[in-house]
C-alpha cells in the first residue's frame, strides 16, 4: 500500500494525489483519465467517505488530480489514491507515478496549475477552463462545499492575473498560431488579410483553423484532389476552393499562403512567382511553408517584401516564445503567493468565529466566577441588577476585539488570531483563571 | 526669472530621460514603474515642456528658436507631441521608448548648449521668423520621427526576413503600420520643410537679395528638400517599397543633422545662429 510521503501536520485539511506529464506517460495517463460521467462518479464515491469532507477532479488529457478537503489526512490520502488511481492502473501505485501534496502545498498546486505553471506547454490557456469545468462540476454536485470552492476560485484568479498581468500566455507556441504571430506582425489586421492555402492535409487544415479563430478575413483552398478539398470546404463553408493550376493567379490576391502538400517538388518556384509580384506592386506577402520537402523555392525569400518561412523558422519562432514565457515564471509565482495569501486569511476567518465564541465563553466563566466570589457584599435586591451591569460591562469590552478579530482576519492575515489565542490561553484548560 | 529658466533647462531633460527609461520598462519588461504610468509622465512633460517655451518666449520677447539651444528644445518638444498625439490616437505605446529616447536626445542637446542669452535682434520679433523658423523645427522634428519609425520598421523587417526573433518580435507595431507611421512623419516633414523654404526665399529676397544663394544652410536645406522629395516621388510611384524608403529616411536625417550641427557650429555666415 502507498504511504503518504512524510508526517501529515499541515493546517490546511486539503490534500492532492494526482499524475501528470511529469509522472506517468501517456498510456498510463490514458487509463486514469476521467469523462464527465466517470468524474461524476468518483466524486459521489469520494464524498460517500467519513474521513473526506469535499472532492473536486480535475482530468484533463495531461494530469489528473484529487483535491479533498479531510478529517484524517492518511485515510483520505489511501482512499482517493485507490479509488480514483488505484482502482483503474495498480501501476499507479509505483514509486514516482503519482504525487501527493499536503495542506498550503495543495493549495499553492492548484492555483500554479490554472495559472498554467504545470502545463506541459508553459501558460497554455486551456487548463483555466478545465479547472472551472471541474469545479462547477463539483459545486452542482454537491462536494465542493465552502473550501474547496473558494480555493477554485483562487485558483481561477490566479490564472486570470497571470495572462493579464505578466506574458505568460503570451506569443504562439503552435504551428497554427505561429502563423497568427507572423501576420500580426506584418499586416495591419488579420481580418483584412486573404488567405490562401496550398494542400487540404491534417496540417493545412490546422493552420487554417488558427487562422480563422484570429478573425482572418478571407480564405481559399487550392488542392490537388477532389476528396480533400471537399472534406476542407466541409470544415470550412466559407473557403473559395479552386483548382491547383490556379494557385499562381490566385497569389496576386493573397496577403498570406499556407503550402503544406506532399509534393516531392517545390509548388511555387521563384520564375513562377516573379511576373506575380510585379503586378502586387510592392504589397507584403507572407509565405508560411509548412511542407516536407519544402512546397517553395527557398530563392523565393529573397524578394523584397516576400517573408518565406519554412517549419524550421516556425520552431525558432516557438522556442522564442516559450523563453519569454519561461523568463515569467517569476512573476506568475509572485501572483500565486499573493492569492494564496489571500486563501489563507479567508480560510483564517472562517476559524475567527470559534474563537470569538470560545473568548466570549471564557469572559463569561470569569464573571460569573466573580459574582458569585462576591455577591455576599451587596444586597440582595440588587442581585438581579449586579449580574445586568456586569453582562453589560463583559460584553461591551468584548465588543470591539471581536468585530476586530473577524475584520482583520478577513483582510489581512492570520496574526492577530494567534495573538489572541496565546494571550488569552484559549486552548488551555480552565485552571489558569484562578 | 533667469533662475527659473535655468532650472528648468537641467530639470527637463531629466524629465524626458525618467520617462523614457519608464517607457523602456514598458516596452522590455511589460511594467512601468510610474505612479499613473507613462502616458501621463508624458503629458506632464509636455506640459512643462511647454511652460518652458512660454516663459521663454515672454522673458526673451521673441519666439524661442533665436539660438540653437532653442531651436533643439523645440523639435524635442515637437517630437513628443508628435509622439504623444499617435499614442493618443492610436491607443499604442509599444514605440514610446524610442520615441521619448530621441526627444530625450534632443532635450540634453539643449540644455547642454543652454547659458548665453539669446542676442536680442530685431530680426527675431518679425513674424516671417516665426513662420520661417517654426516650421523648419517642426520638419526636423517630424524628420526625426519618421526616422525612428524608420530604423523600427528595418529592425522588425529584418527579422521578419531573416526568421532570427529577438526582443523586438511581437512588441512593435506590424510593418504596415510602421510603414505608415514612417510615411506619415515623412510628408509632415517635406510640406513643413517646403513652407519653411518658401517663407526663408521670400523673407530673404526682401533682407539680403541675391546673397542668400551663397549661404551654406540654404544650399543644404534645398539638398535635403530634393533628397526627401525624390524619396516621395519615389514612393508615389511605387519603386520604392518600404524597405527603400526607410533606408532614405535615415539617410536624410542623418544628411539633416550632419548639416544642422556642422553649419551651425563650424561655418559662420549669415544664415547661422551664431
Amino acid at each position: 500500500m502507498a504511504r503518504l510521503p512524510g508526517s501529515y501536520s499541515a493546517e490546511l485539511p486539503i490534500l492532492v494525489v494526482g499524475t501528470d506529464h511529469h509522472h506517468a506517460l501517456l498510456e498510463l495517463r490514458e487509463r486514469v483519465a476521467y469523462d464527465p460521467r466517470e468524474t461524476e462518479d468518483a466524486l459521489v464515491g469520494l464524498i460517500a467517505m467519513p474521513e473526506i469532507e469535499e472532492a473536486v477532479l480535475v482530468s484533463t488529457c495531461n494530469r489528473t488530480e484529487v483535491y479533498v478537503r479531510h478529517h484524517d489526512g492518511l485515510d483520505a490520502f489511501q482512499q482517493s489514491l485507490e479509488t480514483v488511481f488505484l482502482a483503474r492502473a495498480p501501476e499507479i501505485g509505483e514509486e514516482g507515478r503519482f504525487f501527493v501534496k499536503r495542506g498550503d502545498a495543495a493549495a499553492r498546486h492548484l492555483l500554479s496549475v490554472a495559472a498554467g505553471l504545470e502545463s506541459m506547454v508553459l501558460g497554455e490557456p486551456e487548463i483555466l477552463g478545465q479547472v472551472k469545468q471541474a469545479t462547477v462540476m463539483a459545486e452542482q454536485l454537491g462536494t465542493a462545499g465552502a473550501v474547496l470552492a473558494r480555493l477554485a476560485r483562487s485558483a481561477a484568479a490566479a490564472g486570470r492575473r497571470a495572462r493579464a498581468e505578466t506574458q505568460i500566455g503570451a506569443g504562439a507556441v503552435s504551428f497554427g498560431y505561429a502563423t497568427v504571430d507572423l501576420a500580426r506582425n506584418i499586416f495591419r489586421g488579420l481580418d483584412q488579410c486573404s488567405v490562401l492555402v496550398l494542400g487540404a492535409g491534417e496540417t493545412a487544415t490546422g493552420v487554417a483553423r488558427s487562422l480563422l479563430e484570429r478573425g482572418a478575413g478571407e480564405l481559399r483552398l487550392a488542392n490537388r484532389t477532389r476528396e480533400r478539398a471537399e472534406a476542407f470546404q466541409r470544415e470550412f463553408p466559407t473557403a473559395q476552393v479552386l483548382g491547383f493550376d490556379e494557385r499562381l493567379g490566385a497569389l496576386e490576391a493573397a496577403d498570406l499562403v499556407v503550402a503544406a502538400t506532399s509534393a516531392p517538388e517545390p509548388v511555387l518556384r521563384r520564375d513562377d512567382l516573379e511576373p506575380t509580384l510585379r503586378q502586387r506592386k510592392g504589397r507584403p506577402l507572407l509565405i508560411v511553408d509548412l511542407g516536407v520537402p519544402r512546397d517553395v523555392e527557398p530563392s523565393v525569400g529573397e524578394f523584397g517584401n516576400v517573408f518565406l518561412h519554412d517549419v524550421d523558422s516556425l520552431k525558432q519562432l516557438i522556442e522564442h516564445n516559450l523563453k519569454r514565457r519561461r523568463e515569467e515564471v517569476a512573476g506568475v509565482e509572485a501572483i500565486v503567493d499573493e492569492e494564496l495569501e489571500r486563501f489563507a486569511v479567508w480560510f483564517g476567518g472562517l476559524e475567527a468565529a470559534p474563537v470569538v465564541a470560545q473568548l466570549h465563553r471564557r469572559a463569561e466563566e470569569i464573571r460569573q466566577r466573580e459574582i458569585s466570589k462576591h455577591r455576599s457584599l451587596f444586597p440582595d435586591t440588587t442581585h438581579d441588577q449586579l449580574d445586568v451591569l456586569t453582562r453589560s460591562i463583559v460584553r461591551k469590552i468584548l465588543h470591539h476585539p471581536s468585530a476586530q478579530l473577524r475584520e482583520s482576519a478577513e483582510q489581512e492575515n492570520l496574526r492577530h488570531l494567534a495573538a489572541l489565542k496565546d494571550l488569552f490561553r484559549l486552548d488551555d484548560n480552565e485552571s489558569d483563571t484562578k | 526669472m533667469e533662475a527659473v529658466l535655468d532650472a528648468a533647462a537641467v530639470l527637463l531633460p531629466l524629465a524626458y530621460l525618467l520617462v523614457a527609461v519608464d517607457y523602456g520598462f514598458l516596452f522590455f519588461g511589460n511594467r512601468s514603474f510610474l505612479p499613473g504610468g507613462s502616458s501621463l509622465a508624458l503629458r506632464i512633460v509636455l506640459v512643462a515642456h511647454l511652460g518652458y517655451l512660454t516663459l521663454l518666449a515672454a522673458h526673451f520677447q521673441h519666439f524661442p528658436a533665436a539660438n540653437v539651444s532653442e531651436a533643439l528644445s523645440i523639435v524635442a518638444f515637437s517630437i513628443l507631441a508628435v509622439y504623444a498625439i499617435v499614442e493618443w490616437l492610436g491607443n499604442e505605446t509599444s514605440t514610446g521608448f524610442w520615441m521619448v529616447a530621441l526627444a530625450f536626445l534632443f532635450a540634453l542637446g539643449a540644455s547642454l548648449m543652454s547659458g548665453s542669452t539669446p542676442e536680442d535682434r530685431e530680426l527675431f520679433r518679425n513674424p516671417f521668423f516665426f513662420g520661417h523658423a517654426s516650421l523648419a523645427l517642426l520638419s526636423s522634428a517630424a524628420f526625426a520621427v519618421a526616422a525612428s519609425y524608420a530604423f523600427l520598421f528595418l529592425r522588425l523587417y529584418r527579422e521578419l526576413k531573416a526568421g532570427r526573433f529577438t526582443l523586438f518580435f511581437g512588441k512593435l507595431p506590424p510593418l504596415e503600420v510602421l510603414e505608415r507611421m514612417m510615411s506619415g512623419a515623412l510628408l509632415v516633414g517635406f510640406i513643413a520643410l517646403t513652407g519653411a523654404v518658401v517663407t526663408g526665399f521670400v523673407w530673404a529676397f526682401q533682407v539680403v537679395p541675391g546673397e542668400f544663394f551663397k549661404d551654406s544652410k540654404t544650399v543644404a536645406t534645398l539638398v535635403v528638400w530634393a533628397l526627401y522629395a525624390a524619396v516621395l516621388l519615389l514612393r508615389r510611384l511605387r519603386r520604392w517599397q518600404g524597405r527603400e524608403t526607410a533606408i532614405a529616411s535615415l539617410a536624410g536625417f542623418a544628411f539633416t543633422l550632419f548639416s544642422f550641427v556642422a553649419i551651425n557650429l563650424w561655418l559662420s555666415d549669415f544664415h547661422s545662429f551664431n
